[in-house]
């Protein structure tokens, strides 16, 4: 009996352990099982782009953008007698793969954030249009960047490195180009381009894999009985 | 308030910014390029190319995007099978 009472409290030691990391960080984990466990900034910035090419990163944003279609066409249906739905079609579908785009960056990014309250915002203009205090934080980041975008527009023309009219014009175009980054520094702006980019990436691979799922007759291994219904 | 005036000395803190730091994130944005990553010369692309064609090719992304999700909706408006069929897709995956 005083032998096991010491093994039983070697065995609950690592459990213990086990269940603190898991319950801290699940991010974490997901970093180690992308790449090493170092925590530095590198490797943050590598895994980024790493997280976007992961198989199953695209499995995740696959689920959420089918899930988020099949709630489109349902409201969709209705209207479709009514308006064009080809042209508006197209720009619902657009608007719901971005979003479910920007949800699957979960917020850590500028762009992801812009996209998301870029929704939020015609929620709130359809009410009043009032000037937003702080109702939730992404819209305190909105309001308070364009106060700041004073200062924040003489910091990106007072960088004195990269000073060169060509680069300083053609990082403004950039940054009208990825959303939310408009009055962002330049090393801001392509931080965020870079990854950016990584996700429209594999949006785009996402959505062809789905276009030829739902196009192209299912393989036969899998239901046979079904190919009747595309074909 | 503190808040505003701390960020103002951040960004003035980045301002002075090395050259260096930015001209590795530009070589970090031209890898992302595929047509400035396959050729790959030894001496540097200047930043305004790489920015350039950064420009272009997110137009690209975005015209894809476009497309795609023309087709997608078209696909959804026209059958009821699609529904089944992106259920399955989803199951098969």
């Amino acid at each position: 009996m005083e032998s096991i009472s010491p093994v039983s409290n070697q065995v609950t030691q690592p459990t213990t352990t086990t269940t603190t990391t898991s319950s801290s960080d699940r991010s974490r984990r997901k970093r180690r099982k992308k790449s090493q466990p170092s925590s530095s900034v590198d490797s943050s910035q590598s895994t980024s782009l790493d997280k976007w090419r992961s198989e199953k990163q695209q499995q995740i944003y696959s689920t959420k953008l089918v899930r988020a279609l099949r709630e489109l066409r349902i409201s969709q249906q209705p209207s479709s007698s009514s308006s064009n739905p080809r042209g508006g079609g197209g720009r619902a579908v657009r608007e719901v793969a971005d979003r479910a785009l920007a949800v699957a960056a979960r917020g850590k990014t500028l762009w992801s954030r812009a996209i998301l309250s870029k929704a939020v915002k015609l929620k709130f203009r359809k009410h009043k249009r009032q000037r937003i205090s702080s109702p939730t934080t992404t819209t305190t980041t909105l309001t308070t960047g364009s106060i700041r975008s004073k200062k924040q527009r003489a910091t990106v023309l007072r960088l004195k490195a990269k000073g060169l009219p060509a680069v300083q014009r053609k990082v403004k175009v950039l940054s009208r180009l990825v959303p939310g980054c408009r009055k962002q520094t330049l090393p801001v702006v392509l931080e965020e381009t870079t990854d950016y980019i990584a996700a429209m990436e594999m949006q785009i691979r996402a959505m062809t894999a789905i276009l030829s799922a739902v196009t192209s007759p299912p393989p036969p291994g899998h239901d046979g009985g079904h190919t009747h219904m595309l074909g | 308030m503190s808040g505003r005036r701390s960020r103002s000395r951040q960004s003035s803190g980045t301002s002075r910014i090395s050259e260096d730091q930015i001209n590795d994130l530009i070589l970090k944005l031209q890898q992302l390029l595929p047509e400035l990553r396959d050729s790959r010369r030894s001496d540097k692309v200047s930043a305004a190319r790489v920015l350039q064609d950064t420009c272009n090719y997110i137009r690209n992304l975005h015209r894809e995007v476009d497309d795609l999700s023309e087709r997608l909706s078209e696909l959804l408006a026209n059958t009821d099978t699609a529904q089944a069929a992106l259920i399955r897709s989803l199951l098969t995956q």
